[in-house]
């Protein structure tokens, strides 16, 4: 018979969700943030090694990185990794960390809208330009706020959503962005005239994807690099719409499923919501592949684009497992947060 | 294009000829004036080959222009000369021959020019080498200047790397450090600015306190000594004691009897004891120890029949003999026996390993609400082992009636898991699986009935204790008294859990969940939800559920505990709620598989807000229970989901944007629905304002 151990420790791993991934800037690592305020470093390194065993596939350090509870995005500029979720935005330097002793170089609170109201960081993205470096952070106070990340200094918020921002997606060399929010729109704003959007989208009142039974709420947008394409998802069905007609084009069926992460990958598109599964589908609509996943329900899919040689997709969820693909077509392992 | 260049070329080059020709020729008419001009140049140089400091002296763009001038005069002389060649018949040879002259005299100043631009172009490039020459040292200097800072950059960062031994040892704090050391040694007016000082001053003030410490530790140990040496003389003095003290008891024996008082019984109980097997006598021993120094509920005492002791006592030898061979010889010293055949002989020796040893301790363990725990210890004499029968009296108070968890306070399984994995249905003497087996006999479960159980504890309590290879059986009081505390607190514990476990199941049952006063304030004031149906379940029940695998697979529900199946409603929704406990409950807390039946099917598989329901009540249960008493947690637990499924129902119907009247009215009071990427619900309650937040 398998050990029994029911303690509080057994207890928290048996309940640990993976909300967020991100690679460092070498590739050569990968970190995740979980529930209870931890964030776990993988090497990818050794774990991708041929003679990859149980042992390698668990982090090679992890440390308790908010005092306030869950983690729920993570990015990574050159120097730092940027953590949210309960509690303020926090940096730390990877080298720190890589040398385990990491220290909160700076850290942001967002502004308190009540006392019984905790504004969460739902999303971060960065935005690196020649120019200047932003950090935007999607918050649950309806708002998204912009940081200069060289100065510190607030720049601007993005305000007009009636709920808290899911997502926030780029493109233009960072003039143009799209939030995804629970109000069930996405907003499309100008970053050269940030008071007000441009335009609104509302999938929830599109007849080909509205689904009423789960609700308006967008958890998911992206934007197409090079072409006006724009995909969203969440309680409607995924949908791809055209961002100069500002019409859907497509909808991907997931029945019964919402999705809750969504990226352009090559010429596809890579998304997975409440289900084991993640789907890759063609720009028209077809569905390429669907590959089993662990987690019941994913929060985050990434792929590491840094380094060739460790170019992995890995699927993180309602479970203490990172399922990593290092062909997009099959799961090779899962790495443990523990 | 070469092709068509080449006669172009060809072409210029013959024109030039001509024209080199003719101006030879006209140049001869300007011939003198340059010629006196050169003549002039030389008579200043008064040195023939003093050209190369002429070539200093003169202006080289002068010289051009002394050049063009020049050519220009060839040019017209030749043009004079051919003119004056085409006029016919005019003889003018002798014109032309002065004009030749002047041409060549021009030529000559050509030359010259010519020689000086060789001497200043030699010059130029003489300069030009010397230049470079000094570039290369110039380079070489700063290659030399850069290795040299290069050199010095890496001493620098050798001696930032440097690591000094100072650094390994662990210093008190600035603060600390000057609020404690002297003055001499901390010498502040010099220490706050120099950090290096400082330093230094904090190893010597490290240095100081350690010499300190050590000389402590010195006297510490000499003290030690000496006290070691006290008891040791006081141990002498009271050995001596003992025999004046038997004598005195001798003569006081008559003055005990004519007063009548209890020390005869006591001594009676003592004298006995001495006919305990070693192991029982020290549980009989360190028992009632603690009990006259701690603990006034317990009672303990001998049973059984006392002759039937002192017989084996005498016999113990002819048994262990005939347990190690066998010969047959062994009969002969008892000539009284008669000759047995082999079966019965056999038979006897099977009865004989499961021989219990006549007397037992008895152990009460009275509770404060009325209910005891009878504690029979039983020495198995050739299996040297102590096994338990249990029985428990509950009390007036207590609730025993329990469809759900009638069984839990039967003898077969009030004591499981008293310590982690104590099972006592295996026998803690491994050597005992092999005697059995070479008897013939069946797994020592298969006796426990009989025998009662060989709980691990109860191996302690009468001082054995078995490694998990063969080892000595010496009992040892030392074992007994580091276990006795501990374990009758644990039974107790035992007890009172399982009673209150029992009243919280019999009023689940009834459909009620009982939360006790001082856990109020943790739910709100009402719940919608209803608690339908309370019943017990069981393994194979629970493990056939498909939503229940991982928690069987991560280790957290197992076939040894007990299953409970709930019920829980709200209007249409239905809530089935599986509930594991373990038999140390509440050392370990229940834990909870749910399932929500209300339009689809939803468990923790398919809807992440159930997952975190469980959570809610498997995880944050230390929210539900305050300081030591953990008996509550089952009803807390139960009380808390039943909330946590009106928060469930409620939010989701505000979710869903269904038309016409809602089915689930919002009755809770929350600032957000949803809240994350997970789209969280509302789950936690604040008591102090009666509103639902996120955790």
């Amino acid at each position: 018979m398998k050990e029994q151990d029911r303690s509080l420790a057994a207890r928290k791993q048996y309940h640990t969700s993976v909300f967020a991934q991100c690679f460092s800037p070498c590739g050569k690592f990968l970190a995740a943030a979980n529930n209870h305020g931890y964030i776990a470093i993988f090497s990818l390194t050794t774990a991708l090694s041929p003679d990859g065993t149980e042992a390698l596939w668990k982090p090679v350090y992890s440390y308790k990185a908010s005092e306030d509870g869950s983690i729920f995005c993570l990015a990574s500029s050159d120097i730092f990794l940027i953590s949210g979720g309960n509690g303020p935005i926090c940096a730390w330097k990877w080298t720190d960390i890589l040398n385990k002793s990491p220290k909160v170089i700076w850290s942001w609170g967002i502004p308190k809208k009540g006392p019984f109201y905790q504004t969460e960081v739902n999303t971060i993205v960065i935005d690196k330009q020649e120019t200047q470096c932003r950090l935007y952070a999607g918050c649950g106070d309806n708002n998204v706020y912009v940081w200069d990340l060289e100065t510190g200094e607030q720049l601007v918020s993005l305000s007009g959503h009636d709920n808290y921002i899911h997502s926030v997606s780029l493109k233009n060399k960072g003039q143009m962005c799209a939030t995804a929010s629970e109000d069930g729109t996405v907003k499309i704003w100008d970053m050269r005239h940030p008071s007000a959007a441009e335009h609104t989208l509302e999938p929830y009142k599109n007849q080909i994807c509205a689904r009423p039974e789960f609700g308006k709420w967008l958890g998911c947008v992206a934007m197409e690099t090079g072409d006006d394409w724009l995909v969203c998802g969440g309680g409607p069905k995924m949908s791809l719409w055209h961002l100069r007609s500002l019409e859907a084009t497509t909808v991907f069926d997931t029945p019964a499923v919402c999705q809750k992460t969504v990226m352009f990958y090559e010429d596809t598109i890579i998304s997975a919501g409440s289900e084991p599964y993640v789907n890759h589908w063609y720009i028209n609509g077809d569905q390429k592949s669907r590959i089993p996943c662990t987690p019941t329900n994913v929060f985050s899919v990434v792929v590491n684009t840094a380094l060739n040689s460790h170019k992995v997709l890995c699927t993180a969820g309602n479970s203490p497992k990172i399922d990593v693909c290092t062909n997009f077509g099959y799961k090779a392992f899962s790495l443990t947060f523990s | 294009m070469a092709s068509k260049d080449e006669p172009v070329k060809t072409e210029i080059k013959r024109k030039r000829t001509i024209r080199k020709e003719t101006t030879s020729v006209t140049a001869v008419g300007d011939s003198k004036r340059i010629k006196s001009d050169v003549s002039v140049k030389e008579s200043k140089s008064s040195l023939f080959y003093a050209e190369e400091e002429e070539v200093d002296n003169r202006d080289p763009l002068n010289d051009l222009a002394t050049f063009r001038k020049t050519s220009e005069e060839i040019r017209t002389a030749m043009a004079d000369i051919k003119k004056l060649k085409e006029k016919k018949g005019k003889d003018c040879s002798e014109e032309i021959e002065e004009k030749k002259i002047n041409a060549l005299l021009q030529f000559v100043v050509l030359k010259k020019l010519n020689r000086l631009a060789h001497v200043r172009c030699k010059k130029v490039r003489d300069a030009t080498s010397e230049a470079k020459q000094r570039i290369d040292q110039y380079h070489l200097q700063l290659q030399n200047l850069l290795y040299e800072t290069m050199h010095l950059e890496k001493e620098i960062t050798r001696c930032l790397e440097f690591k000094s031994k100072d650094e390994e040892i662990e210093l008190v704090s600035i603060d600390k450090f000057y609020q404690e050391a002297p003055e001499e040694i901390s010498r502040q007016e010099v220490t706050q600015s120099d950090s290096h000082q400082r330093t230094l001053a904090r190893l010597d003030w490290e240095l100081e306190q350690r010499k300190r410490l050590d000389m402590k530790l010195k006297e510490a140990k000499d003290n030690k000594e000496k006290l070691e040496q006290e008891i040791k003389t006081k141990q002498e003095y009271l050995e001596n004691l003992q025999p004046k003290l038997n004598t005195i008891l001798q003569s006081t024996k008559p003055v005990q009897e004519y007063l009548g008082m209890p020390f005869d019984q006591i001594r009676e109980q003592h004298q006995t004891a001495c006919h305990l097997p070693h192991p029982l006598y020290v549980l009989y021993m360190q028992s009632s120890a603690y009990k006259q120094a701690c603990d006034k509920h317990l009672e303990v005492r001998i049973e059984g029949d006392l002759q039937a002791a002192k017989s084996i006592k005498s016999s113990v030898t002819e048994i262990d003999d005939d347990s190690d061979s066998d010969q047959e010889e062994q009969d002969k010293p008892s000539s009284k026996r008669r000759r047995k055949t082999s079966d019965s002989r056999v038979s006897d020796r099977k009865a004989r390993a499961l021989q219990r040893h006549p007397l037992a301790v008895v152990m009460e363990i009275s509770c404060r609400d009325g209910g005891c725990l009878y504690l029979k210890f039983h020495y198995q004499m050739s299996l040297e082992i102590i096994t338990v029968e249990t029985k428990f009296q509950p009390g007036p108070d207590n609730v025993t009636s329990s469809i759900s968890g009638g069984d839990l306070l039967s003898a077969e399984s009030v004591l499981n898991d008293i310590y982690p994995g104590d099972h006592g249905n295996t026998t803690p003497n491994p050597a005992n699986q092999y005697e059995l087996r070479r008897l013939g006999l069946r797994d020592f479960a298969h006796y426990i009935p009989e025998l009662g159980r060989p709980f691990l504890w109860a191996q302690w309590l009468g001082g054995l204790q078995f490694l998990d290879h063969d080892s000595p059986l010496k009992a040892q009081s030392s074992i007994s008294s580091a276990h006795m505390q501990q374990t009758v607190k644990l039974l107790r514990r035992r007890i009172r859990s399982r009673t209150s476990l029992l009243q919280q199941l019999a009023a689940l049952e009834r459909g009620s969940v009982q939360v006790s006063r001082d856990y109020l304030p943790l739910f709100p004031a009402k719940i919608v939800a209803r608690l339908v149906s309370w019943k017990r379940s069981t393994y194979e029940d629970f493990s056939v559920l498909p939503h229940t695998r991982p928690a069987i697979t991560a280790g957290l529900a197992g076939e040894s505990d007990l299953y409970f199946t709930a019920v829980i409603e709200r209007c249409s929704a239905k809530m089935t709620v599986q509930v594991v406990l373990t038999a140390n409950y509440p050392e370990v807390v229940p834990w909870f598989v749910v399932n929500v039946h209300w339009q689809t099917d939803r468990t923790a598989l398919n809807d992440c807000h159930i997952q975190a329901m469980e959570e809610e009540v498997n995880l944050h249960y230390q929210e539900l229970m305050k300081e030591k008493s953990h008996d509550q947690i089952l009803s807390n637990q139960m009380q808390r989901l039943m909330m946590c499924f009106d928060i469930y129902l409620e939010t989701e119907a505000q979710n869903m944007e269904s038309e016409g009247p809602m089915e689930i009215s919002k009755e809770k009071v929350f600032t957000r629905v949803t809240r994350g990427p997970n789209r969280t619900k509302p789950y936690m309650f604040c008591p102090e304002v009666g509103i639902f937040t996120h955790r």
